[in-house]
């Protein structure tokens, strides 16, 4: 499949001749230096945006023949996001944001399930507290017990130790490896850092838009 | 959860100044036409209750049973008046007086005020009682349970008449009155075929049934249907404080409604990162939609509840300092404003709201990680057609409103133009490095900065509009109606009695009109066209053409009078008042042909001039130059004012000179004072309220303005900028923009003034100096205010 976009009246290809295959349960790093394309293909496997040609097939679905409704539906079923700046809900207590996924697939509010992931992520005590009242740290392993409220198939995680300090990378990263080993869910990494793409079973190297040797 | 969700967007989120702004329509809205209903109610009273009734129907004929039996139909009660002139005899002496005939229940409205023997006070006149005014005592020489003959009629004295409803304005059309019962006018025999009566019927009922009658009874020739709207003086004073109530509504609504647009706009980019992120995780847009919506639910509800309560307080507020002047028992203003604070902040947040919120909902799930450059859609500009079709629905006929509208527009077309080419031009001098940074962001960013100049120009130009109209308005009124005005007429001075009559005055400080002589003729001709003809050939009706009206000759005209065509010229000249130069169609030039006493003769118009009747001096439709009429037999009148310290004067001067008529216009006069005074107050605390909130409207856009830019100014302070240079970048930029404003707004409240006052009003317009000066300054005050407030944390580094 290729992705390209039209800037200043001109076409401008994004990624170009991608092909690959990640099977259930893999974990797999994409990895890249910026404007290589990594975000983009990110938000192609997740549905977020389609491709301009060929084909994704995410959890035996054609992603280009559904709509907008349709593939919001496949994210909120089967799919969690981690992200670099956390994208936390201001308003919302660090429980609430938990539940956030749950509630909008219409299941409801679980507040135990919730705690109990918060427990895991080791904010037992913070539930009421707001995302300004958390450090970055504890913002991210908000974000991470968002990701596993709904038992997603796949996570997405977009730079998520981009916005933190060494240690409390680390910390993070051994978490997110951690309960996606617990959850049995398959993991897409964007990164530019090798030492953590390391940490990933499968690596995918992107340069200028194209897919340099699938590992 | 969605709803504590939107509870906390509210009070700890980024909407709370959209539901400030929300709030503060409903306020204002109910506030100020909770109070408009009450003022109207007790201005309506008011002038009701100066002219007896409700409504009231004046005919020269006998009214047709037809109108009597439908206002029975429409329960409506009323009473039957009869008025005619008619000579008073006692032993003594006669006079000819104004008889009024009228049933018990006179007034339906106001107050009558009898007092008989013994200080017995009445308000109503009963079968076989005579009131006389007070001048009629002596005039006729009697006292209380004398006989007087009124007409035919031999009447009983029963006392005097202290107040009554129905007051002319004009003095020369009032004669000393008495009051009769309806069933003695028989007796008096002043009604007869071909004698010159006037009917009078008085109304009261429901407003809608009042209409109705009117509506199926047009007045015929000779008739009139007379309602607090069309009564004169009070009627004005009415008609043009309720203008600006509804003025000064809009005006409030127009800003909070800027305030709305803008801090929505605001919210709606705050949040685009959070919607793409929960589209991210697979909300639908059903699910977003109703999350947006049970937003605004909320966000409704509060406002509207917390902006009635706040409504509620701040009616009581403005109408503090009207306690002395209202009745103490106000009409209750029922659920009409809480209903209309509703409908107009639903109609405004409608599109307000919707537009950016429903935009909001367009944004893409890819967003969360990419930011896309997407133009905003306007499909759902359509919204903005619910409040443009109710404001053309509800304001459509008025002239007032659609004058502000157009002014609006045109000067955000115009001076926007203006502004921003000065701008241009700043920006192309050589300036230090601050100011440099501050005009090329201004620059920068032109769609931003047009709208700023704009919300800015706009609300301060309200803001002047609202404080200068009232301005305008009192002024006039004070003009024509000063504190010391005139209140005492004297008439039917004799030649020979004038100069001592005038000294006396002057001997005893009073201050007083030029004396004028008075001789009573008509109008016949109009370059030799039968001048009757001539009205009826301009379809009017002319009352001065119908009976003998005041002639006076001058050797210049009074200074009062406003020339607005010809001069003053000495020789067979006349100069004509200018309505009634308008009805007759007569111009600078033009031959008339007058007769006093059977007597012909001619002048030709030398001048036209403007005539303020009700200013309480002497006024005529026709000054002669001398040589016209000087030889003809006169007598003097001149207007004074009385003090209550003079009062003894007065009383003397009736003594001295039995002969000269004394119109007192005090009670009168003091009325019409303090109607003028309570309706300057409603109008000053009109005017500071929606001063004030159009000074907060802009406090709210500086600061406003300012917090979007604190990222911005962060990075500044992070990559080093001193204090100084971006405090003085940020004090350039916005003293600019203020300046620009300022003089943006001057130019288009002068225009917009004008236009009000001119064809609104009707009042004639002028140019207010001090505003040039005062409104840049104001600007400029608001813009220090502003940024003084958030400047501290806006120069805060990175953390």
């Amino acid at each position: 499949m290729a992705k390209s976009v039209l800037s200043n009246e001109t076409e401008l290809s994004i990624l170009e001749d991608i092909s690959f295959e990640i099977s259930a349960g893999e974990t797999i790093a994409i990895i890249g230096t910026s404007g290589a394309g990594k975000s983009t293909l990110m938000t192609l496997l997740a549905g977020l945006d389609i491709p301009s040609s060929g084909e994704i097939e995410l959890l035996g679905q054609p992603l280009s023949l559904l709509d907008e409704e349709q593939r919001a539906k496949i994210r909120s079923e089967s799919i969690g996001f981690v992200f670099q700046n956390f994208l936390l809900i201001p308003s919302l207590s660090a429980l609430e944001n938990v539940t956030l996924p749950a509630v909008l697939r219409g299941d409801g509010e679980d507040s135990a399930k919730a705690r109990g992931l918060l427990q895991s992520v080791g904010l037992s005590g913070r539930e009421t507290h707001l995302p300004a009242q958390l450090s970055g740290g504890e913002q991210q392993r908000v974000a991470l017990a968002r990701a596993f409220m709904t038992q997603p198939e796949i996570l997405f995680a977009d730079e998520p130790t981009g916005n933190l300090d060494q240690h409390t990378a680390e910390n993070i990263i051994d978490l997110l490896f951690a309960m996606n080993r617990d959850h049995g869910t398959t993991l897409v990494l964007i990164t530019h850092d090798a030492v953590l793409a390391g940490r990933c079973e499968r690596l995918l190297t992107i340069d200028a838009g194209r897919l340099v040797e699938p590992m | 959860m969605v709803f504590r969700w939107s509870w906390r967007e509210i009070w700890s989120g980024q909407l709370w100044p959209v539901t400030a702004a929300l709030t503060l329509i409903v306020a204002c809205v109910v506030a100020l036409s909770a109070l408009a209903v009450r003022v109207e109610k007790v201005m309506t009273d008011q002038g009701r209750s100066m002219m007896a009734a409700d409504l009231v129907f004046r005919s020269a004929n006998p009214v047709p049973e037809s109108l009597l039996s439908d206002a029975e139909d429409l329960e409506l009660s009323l009473s039957r008046q009869i008025r005619f002139q008619t000579m008073a005899f006692s032993d003594n002496n006669m006079q000819l007086v104004s008889a009024k005939a009228v049933q018990s229940s006179y007034p339906l409205r106001g107050d009558l005020l009898l007092t008989g023997a013994a200080g017995l006070q009445k308000n109503a006149v009963q079968p076989g009682e005579l009131w006389l005014a007070e001048r009629l005592f002596s005039l006729l020489d009697v006292k209380i349970g004398d006989i007087v003959a009124v007409g035919d009629a031999e009447l009983q004295v029963s006392g005097r008449i202290e107040a009554q409803p129905e007051l002319a304005y004009n003095p020369f059309r009032t004669m000393p009155g008495v009051f009769i019962h309806y069933s003695d006018l028989d007796k008096t025999g002043a009604v007869q075929l071909g004698s010159r009566v006037q009917y009078r019927i008085f109304f009261n009922g429901e407003n809608d049934a009042l209409k109705e009658l009117q509506d199926n009874h047009q007045a015929q020739a000779g008739d009139s249907w007379i309602s607090e709207e069309n009564q004169g003086r009070s009627a004005d004073l009415i008609i043009k404080a309720k203008q600006y109530l509804s003025l000064t509504i809009l005006m409030v609504i127009l800003m909070a409604s800027v305030t709305l647009v803008l801090t929505c706009r605001h919210y709606a980019a705050s949040r685009a990162e959070s919607v793409a992120m929960l589209k991210s995780m697979g909300a639908g847009r059903r699910w977003l939609r109703g999350w947006l919506l049970s937003q605004a639910a909320v966000m409704f509800s509060c406002s509207l509840i917390i902006g009635s309560v706040i409504g509620i307080a701040l009616e009581f507020l403005l109408r503090l300092p009207l306690q002395g002047i209202l009745p103490q028992q106000l009409p209750g203003y029922g659920w009409l404003p809480f209903a209309f604070g509703a409908s107009v902040a639903l109609l405004i947040g409608l599109p307000a709201l919707g537009i950016p919120l429903l935009r909001l909902l367009d944004t893409a799930a890819i967003e969360v990680l990419q930011k896309q450059n997407s133009k905003g859609s306007k499909k759902n500009w359509w919204l903005a057609a619910a409040p443009v079709t109710a404001f053309l629905l509800f304001y459509g006929a008025s002239k007032l409103v659609w004058m502000v509208c157009i002014g609006l527009i045109l000067l955000f077309l115009v001076l926007a133009a203006i502004s921003y080419a000065l701008l241009h031009l700043l920006s192309s001098g050589k300036w230090g490095a601050a100011m440099h940074l501050a005009l090329s962001r201004i620059k920068r960013s032109p769609q931003t900065t047009m709208m700023q100049l704009a919300a800015l120009s706009g609300s301060l130009m309200l803001v002047a509009v609202i404080w200068l109209v009232r301005a305008d308005l009192l002024g006039d009124w004070q003009q024509t109606l000063p504190p010391d005005a005139a209140n005492v007429f004297a008439l039917n001075i004799a030649p020979e009695e004038q100069r001592r009559y005038l000294q006396q005055l002057d001997n005893n400080s009073i201050q007083r009109s030029e004396a004028y002589p008075i001789i009573r003729g008509r109008l016949t001709h109009i370059n030799d066209l039968n001048a009757k003809d001539k009205a009826a050939e301009n379809n009017q009706d002319v009352h001065a053409l119908r009976r003998e009206i005041n002639f006076t000759w001058a050797e210049k005209l009074p200074v009062y009078n406003e020339l607005t065509a010809g001069k003053w010229t000495a020789e067979n000249a006349v100069s004509i008042e200018a309505s009634l130069a308008a009805d007759l169609g007569i111009s600078v030039g033009d031959k008339l042909s007058f007769s006093v006493n059977s007597l012909p003769f001619s002048a030709r118009v030398n001048s036209i001039r403007t005539v303020q009747w009700q200013s309480m001096k002497p006024n005529f439709y026709f000054i002669f130059s001398k040589d016209v009429i000087a030889q003809m037999p006169a007598t003097w009148l001149v207007s004074f004012r009385i003090d209550e310290k003079q009062i003894p004067v007065l009383n003397q001067l009736g003594r001295d000179y039995p002969t000269v008529t004394l119109l007192d216009f005090r009670t009168m006069g003091e009325r019409v004072q303090s109607m003028l005074v309570q309706i300057s107050w409603s109008l000053s605390v009109l005017a500071a309220l929606g001063v004030i909130s159009g000074i907060l409207l802009i406090f709210t856009l500086l600061r406003l303005s300012l917090k979007q830019r604190q990222n911005e100014i962060t990075l500044y302070r992070t990559l080093g900028a001193g204090r100084k240079r971006i405090s003085r970048t940020l004090w350039s930029e916005y003293g600019v923009m203020a300046a620009a404003a300022g003089l943006t707004a001057v130019a288009g409240a002068e225009a917009l003034l004008f236009s009000l006052m001119k064809w609104g009003f009707q009042l004639q317009p002028s140019v207010h100096i001090i505003m040039w000066f005062a409104l840049p300054a104001l600007a400029i005050v608001i813009v220090f205010v502003s940024l003084k407030s958030v400047i501290q944390q806006l120069l805060t580094p990175l953390k």
